[in-house]
């Protein structure tokens, strides 16, 4: 019994941290490659979630749709709503340098909780999409989570695959040299703002599958899942812990970040019994404290992002030339 | 770097393991409530008030063989994220037999979704007021003993159509709570009574005025204005402004508006036309020993959704208590200790409650904030009534059916 409980909480911290990986890997497309300071995951993420909890649910009175589709086609769906939404804004925001970005992306973010908020034709509004059919969730709780997992994993192997792909290729290369010298990048004949909007729009897209993993893995989706502590920040803290332009850093960190959240708590819990509601925030300070930690004494992340020597070295024939 | 981190993990993960070896067989519920978070100052106080259901059972004999109840804090921190992550823990690494909360509607969805439902636990809710929650495929294991949203704008609009009022506007604050009951009530007002609203509109709080968003409401013609938002917060910066500017004549609210703050601040002689709904039993004797009993141990019994918090803990204790501590039985006696058919169980009477379920007699738990006889969604209907500003506080208009 004690054994099979801490395998289900295994389980379900793993769950979380691949999907909190695909949103560090979407992040590490947009910072760790191309240099954009996005501030709004939340809304990417949100977007995702949404579209897919419309397209996967069953029909339902007083919002749009219902469709009652295969939740594959949900998450298609929601990564191509998620990159739908992110082209626009790219096509104004991605003028900003990195800090204007920020401040506009968070903003943006906002809109869009505040969207989903106020449009119950659209969203159910404040009171979220429940009835979210989940994956294999008609089995036991163990086996439904395992089945669960697995699927996590092959998506996040996937999403790994492709990006690490694209970092090792032509692309990859181009896209640091973007980010380490845009004048340079412009005279050796690169369009510097398109290539930009396609970081922007595959890390956005990457997000919002990240947040239809989340929905229907809940089978809920409502607005308080918007938040930017967990949604946005929480995801930042990752990558920079991890290394920003690794994608292996990136999956690392999320991995270390969630495990010490979650774990904290426990040990936190420890505390003699008067402490109890106190002790809950000293999970916020271990965070902050971790990042401060991390900034002053690595802030290359625990995997840094190769050098292109070792990475030359390293690799060998196929992906070069 | 790395290997630190990791050995940090790693040491956190054994100590864990360590310690959850329990030394005496104890029953575990988990109380999960937003700590940290948007409601960080309410939940403190809705888990005291579940704290002193559990120490009432232990003085009083504990649960099952002298065994004692102890309640695990979790921290939902209001959202799904951390609410999924505390109740896989309670259930999982505590292995609590039941939970009290989360105490958000969005918190308490994702955590039956992913958590509880799929592991066969108990949960049930002291404040998460959301229709969505009654929809739930639960197999009758998500229970709550605050009354939905639902149910309280509905009841409302069949009294306001009963009590004479005719065109109205309406206007709520733009989250669960606002947006829920301002639904529930257009439902019932025009769908089902024929009644008309002219103006239906959400606002966000905060701002400094409303005065924009008042003048917007008055077109139309109507001469009463529906609010569905907090007296203490933004609904009283808009009854307030409301009255200086004359934009309508009589005022109508949810059992959030009726707050002391409005008459503190704005003076009875100012409201004679303020009604405002709320759930009556107010002043029953439940209510007594538990406020009683709540002041013993340094609480606030006005504190909101404490008596809700309380009655959920004991519930749940006595549930336990008679399923013989099995996590399995925990939802169907959950049914059968507040029916409303059998000897009447008060807060606090542990003892004799822990007798009669011995001797097999049935009982029903009479809570503080309300009778909670469940139905078979697991909902508790509301007693409320619709209450005016008298010379001495709120006084009862009429019952609400």
């Amino acid at each position: 019994m004690e054994f099979l409980g801490l395998v289900n909480y295994a389980l379900f911290m793993a769950i979380f941290i691949g999907i909190y990986a695909l949103l560090a890997l979407g992040l590490n497309i947009q910072w760790g490659f191309a240099g954009l300071f996005n501030a709004g995951i939340a809304g990417f993420f949100a977007v995702g979630a949404y579209t897919s909890a419309i397209i996967s649910t069953p029909p339902a009175d007083g919002r749009f749709g219902g469709f009652d589709l295969h939740f594959v086609l949900g998450w298609i769906g929601a990564m191509l709503a998620a990159a739908l939404v992110a082209w626009p804004i790219g096509k104004i925001c991605l003028r900003f340098r990195s800090d204007y970005l920020a401040i506009a992306s968070i903003g943006i973010a906002e809109i869009i909780r505040l969207v989903i908020k106020s449009e119950p034709v659209l969203t159910n509004g404040a009171r979220g999409i429940s009835n979210i059919p989940r994956p294999a969730g008609d089995i036991g709780y163990m086996e439904s989570q395992v089945a669960y997992l697995i699927i996590v994993l092959a998506v996040l192997i996937a999403a790994y695959v492709l990006v690490e792909r694209q970092f090792n290729a032509p692309w990859g290369r181009m896209m640091r040299a973007i980010r380490d010298n845009e004048d340079a990048a412009k005279a050796m004949g690169k369009d510097v703002e398109f290539r930009r909007l396609e970081a922007f729009i595959f890390g956005a897209a990457l997000m919002g599958l990240g947040g239809a993993l989340f929905a229907h893995f809940n089978r809920a989706i409502t607005p308080e899942a918007i938040d930017p502590m967990v949604a946005t920040f929480l995801v930042w803290i990752m990558l920079i812990l991890g290394g920003s332009g690794n994608n292996r850093g990136a999956i690392l960190g999320a991995a270390v970040v969630w495990i010490i959240w979650s774990v904290s708590e426990i040990a936190t819990d420890r505390l003699p019994h008067e402490y109890a509601v106190q002790a809950k925030y000293i999970r916020l300070f271990l965070i902050g404290l971790m990042l401060q930690l991390v900034l002053r004494f690595r802030p290359e992340g625990l995997l840094p992002e190769p050098l292109r020597g070792d990475q030359r070295t390293a690799k060998t024939g196929a992906d070069q030339n | 770097m790395k290997t630190k981190f990791f050995a940090l993990a790693a040491g956190l993960m054994t100590a864990t393991a360590l310690a959850t070896a329990p030394a005496k067989a104890d029953v575990k519920i988990g109380l999960l409530g937003g700590i940290s978070g948007p409601i960080a100052a309410m939940a403190p106080a809705m888990i005291d008030a579940a704290q002193l259901a559990v120490q009432q059972v232990n003085e009083q004999g504990g649960i099952g063989a002298n065994e004692k109840l102890v309640g695990v804090v979790g921290d939902s921190a209001c959202n799904p994220q951390n609410g999924t992550d505390a109740a896989t823990k309670a259930v999982n690494i505590e292995g609590v037999v039941g939970t009290v909360g989360p105490h958000c509607s969005g918190a308490v969805l994702a955590a039956a979704g992913s958590v509880t439902i799929p592991a066969g636990i108990t949960l049930i809710t002291p404040s998460g007021t959301s229709p969505e929650i009654s929809n739930l495929e639960d197999k009758g294991t998500v229970f709550r003993t605050v009354p939905s949203d639902d149910y309280q704008g509905r009841a409302l609009a069949r009294t306001m159509k009963e009590q004479g009022y005719g065109k109205v506007a309406v206007a709520y604050l733009n989250n669960d709570y606002g947006t829920g009951l301002a639904g529930a009530f257009k439902a019932e007002y025009v769908d089902e009574l024929g009644g008309e609203i002219t103006q239906f509109a959400a606002h966000e709080e905060g701002k400094a005025s409303y005065r924009s968003n008042l003048a917007e409401l008055a077109k139309g013609g109507a001469d009463t204005l529906v609010i569905f938002d907090y007296g203490d917060g933004t609904g009283l910066t808009i009854l307030r402004q409301a009255l200086e500017n004359g934009f309508f004549e009589k005022f109508v609210g949810g059992d959030g508006m009726k707050s002391d703050a409005v008459i503190n601040e704005l003076g009875a002689e100012n409201l004679a036309s303020f009604v405002a709904s709320s759930p009556v039993g107010e002043k029953s004797e439940s209510l007594d020993m538990f406020n009683e009993a709540f002041k013993g141990v340094g609480g606030d019994p006005d504190a909101i959704f404490v008596s809700n918090s309380y009655d959920a803990a004991f519930l749940l204790a006595l549930a336990v208590e008679k399923a013989g501590g099995k996590k399995e039985g925990v939802a169907a006696a959950m049914v059968e200790v507040s029916n409303g058919e059998g000897e009447s169980i008060l807060p606090g009477e542990w003892k004799k409650a822990k007798e009669l379920i011995a001797a097999g007699t049935a009982i029903d738990y009479k809570g503080a904030a309300g009778d909670h006889n469940f139905d078979e969604k697991g909902d508790v209907p509301g007693t409320y009534a619709l209450w005016e500003v008298g010379s001495d506080g709120y006084e009862v208009v009429t019952e609400m059916k």
